[in-house]
């Protein structure tokens, strides 16, 4: 009896490990591991600390948007993880490019912060598991703008001949619909043809108005510099500009936004997705979200790496970009739009900033 | 002769591999609409009508056209007094300054045109004095080094007759130096006029994203519509206007040789 007793006493010490991912980490000593996820979107020694611990390579490339992801999946290199966002992922799953996480492997998926749960594109995370998120918002300079003002006018602001001149507009034809779109109370996915119509007059109106300077990713510096009054910017770089400049404060404007999400996913044709899902898990890890969140400034989507960070003593403690808001109902993540408004999305937009 | 030709197989192999096959799928593209299938092609010269048709396309064109050609004359207007200068001096100091000048060349273009927008971010000028500014930076080395070029291997003795049949030192120039440089000035401006038209990093970083040029149409089209069809029309309108001024270049270059 006793004997029993002390066996099932080891068994119930064994079960945390017995509970443990399935798979033999010594089977994948000397593989090579490809990863393409976003510029500036990791921080190394993460990296370097898996390929140790695997005693694995891991082929690190970057890509600067989901279009080029996208080309990438056409081509003959095979990734083993890619980080798209939300709509491109939907598009992925759609066309059967992707294949299914194993979730044995991947058994901390609820560790995931509640914002990043359930999300239209996967909602079982069947497909991705998200990495970092974020809103798109405007970052602003309250010493040149007050901030009850902004509040006030949230995306308006983008149409206020006041500020003319001193400001950035992302040079991107989805993040400047959905501008104009939620400015306008309409979905940010919308297809409707008078909609966009009355959106692309929004733009012309912008572009007239505000007279903006379109820029990417030089808006950070630009904007951490203080060299104008406001900017169109996503959260996670927000979080960054208003860490190195104590007069900028970044407002989600109250008409509602896209939250973004960047999710971990396998192509179908990937040459070793084993290791892919061993991976995922310890990039969604806590030590490996702590990290990489602190790095680079963007939203964990590890619930306890989000909380520490953005909590009391925590890297973000107080900086009101860092946390993205959840829960609010006039947020969307962008669905894939249908292929011709995949073109001619950018097409107008071409039009509305030669004007 | 015929041994040294097939030296230049591995050349040939690399034209055809990554110039011509490249600029065929161009051509093939543009006179094609989206949706091939491996054999069936639907042929179009709609992608053309739609750029031609369309005033913001042209617009774009014209822009593109105007900076590349006031770089190319100002480069001329600071280049050819410096050439002049360069090559009155003795031999040594010549080739010095030509070293000076090509210095600046072997630093990535990237990195000047960054370190000129922490320069002039401090100083309130016109985004398009801007632009002007790097570009002329950028391409003026070029426009030097040919007329210098030029002036450099003229007879100096057509100099002395020209003094000696009477001529001032400004009607010398006007008569002697300036006509036999022309095939310097010429090689210049192909030199800087053409990447000065395609060129679109410099005006996107110095003219704080207020222009839209004809290489931003092109990868727009490319990598965010997705539109690989209208998108190599663009290149292919550009390659034919970078042709066409190459071929007129040309001939002014042997109208000049036989005056």
């Amino acid at each position: 009896m006793k004997k029993i007793l002390i066996c099932l006493a080891l068994c119930l010490c064994l079960l945390p490990l017995g509970a443990t991912a399935e798979f033999d980490a010594a089977s994948f000593a000397g593989a090579t591991l490809n990863v393409y996820n976003w510029g500036e979107y990791v921080d190394m020694s993460v990296i370097r600390a898996f390929e140790k611990e695997y005693n694995v390579k891991v082929n690190y490339k970057t890509f600067g948007s989901n279009e080029e992801l996208y080309i990438q999946t056409k081509a003959e290199e095979s990734w083993d993880v890619m980080v798209p966002s939300d709509y491109m992922i939907e598009r992925l799953i759609k066309e059967g490019k992707l294949q299914p996480i194993d979730k044995k492997i991947v058994d901390n998926l609820d560790q995931l912060a509640e914002g990043v749960r359930n999300l239209g594109f996967d909602p079982d995370n069947t497909y991705s598991v998200p990495y970092f998120w974020q809103t798109v918002g405007i970052v602003y300079d309250t010493t040149e703008i007050p901030r009850e003002e902004m509040e006030a006018q949230g995306w308006e602001a983008f149409r206020n001949p006041a500020y003319a001149g001193h400001a950035y507009m992302y040079d991107s034809s989805r993040d400047a619909f959905m501008v104009a779109e939620k400015a306008l109370g309409y979905s940010a996915n919308t297809t409707d043809e008078a909609e966009i119509e009355a959106a692309n007059a929004w733009l012309q109106d912008m572009h007239r108005n505000l007279k903006p300077s379109y820029v990417t990713d030089e808006v950070i510096d630009s904007m951490a510099e203080g060299l104008k009054w406001m900017a169109l910017v996503y959260s996670g770089d927000a979080a960054y500009i208003l860490s190195e400049n104590e007069d900028m404060a970044y407002c989600t404007p109250y008409q509602g936004t896209n939250v973004a999400v960047d999710a971990m996913v396998i192509p179908a044709n990937a040459k070793n997705p084993e290791l892919a899902n061993v991976f995922i898990r310890y990039m969604l890890g806590y030590e490996a979200s702590l990290a990489n969140s602190t790095e680079v400034g963007y939203a964990s989507a590890n619930a306890q790496a989000l909380a520490e960070l953005s909590g009391p003593g925590g890297e973000y403690e107080g900086n009101e970009a860092y946390l993205p808001r959840m829960g609010y109902e006039k947020d969307e993540v962008f669905v894939d739009l249908p292929a011709e408004w995949q073109s001619r999305q950018p097409d107008l937009w071409e039009r509305i900033k030669i004007q | 002769m015929k041994s040294f030709f097939r030296m230049s197989y591995p050349y040939i192999l690399w034209i055809a591999l990554f110039i011509v096959a490249p600029m065929l799928m161009i051509l093939l593209y543009a006179v094609t609409r989206s949706g091939n299938g491996t054999i069936t092609f639907h042929f179009t010269l709609e992608n053309f009508a739609r750029f031609l048709s369309d005033p913001t396309f042209l617009k774009v064109l014209w822009t593109s056209l105007r900076i590349a050609l006031i770089t190319t004359v100002v480069c001329i207007l600071i280049g050819y007094p410096a050439a002049l200068f360069i090559a009155n001096l003795p031999e040594k100091r010549q080739t010095l300054m030509i070293l000076l000048l090509t210095l600046p060349m072997w630093i990535n273009m990237l990195l000047k045109t960054y370190a000129w927008r922490g320069i002039l971010m401090n100083f309130e000028i016109e985004s398009e004095i801007k632009v002007f500014i790097g570009m002329v930076y950028d391409f003026l080395p070029y426009m030097i080094i040919q007329i210098h070029t030029a002036i450099a291997k003229l007879d100096r003795e057509l100099l002395t007759a020209a003094y000696d049949l009477g001529a001032n030192r400004g009607k010398a120039f006007l008569k002697v130096t300036l006509p036999l440089s022309v095939p310097g000035i010429i090689s210049g401006i192909t030199l800087v006029f053409l990447p000065a038209v395609s060129s679109f990093v410099i005006p996107k970083l110095l003219g704080g994203g207020n222009y839209v040029l004809i290489g931003n149409l092109i990868e727009t089209y490319f990598l965010v519509a997705g539109d690989w069809n209208f998108g190599s029309a663009i290149s292919l309108i550009m390659a034919l206007i970078i042709i066409g001024s190459m071929y007129l270049t040309k001939k002014l270059d042997t109208g000049a040789e036989e005056e």
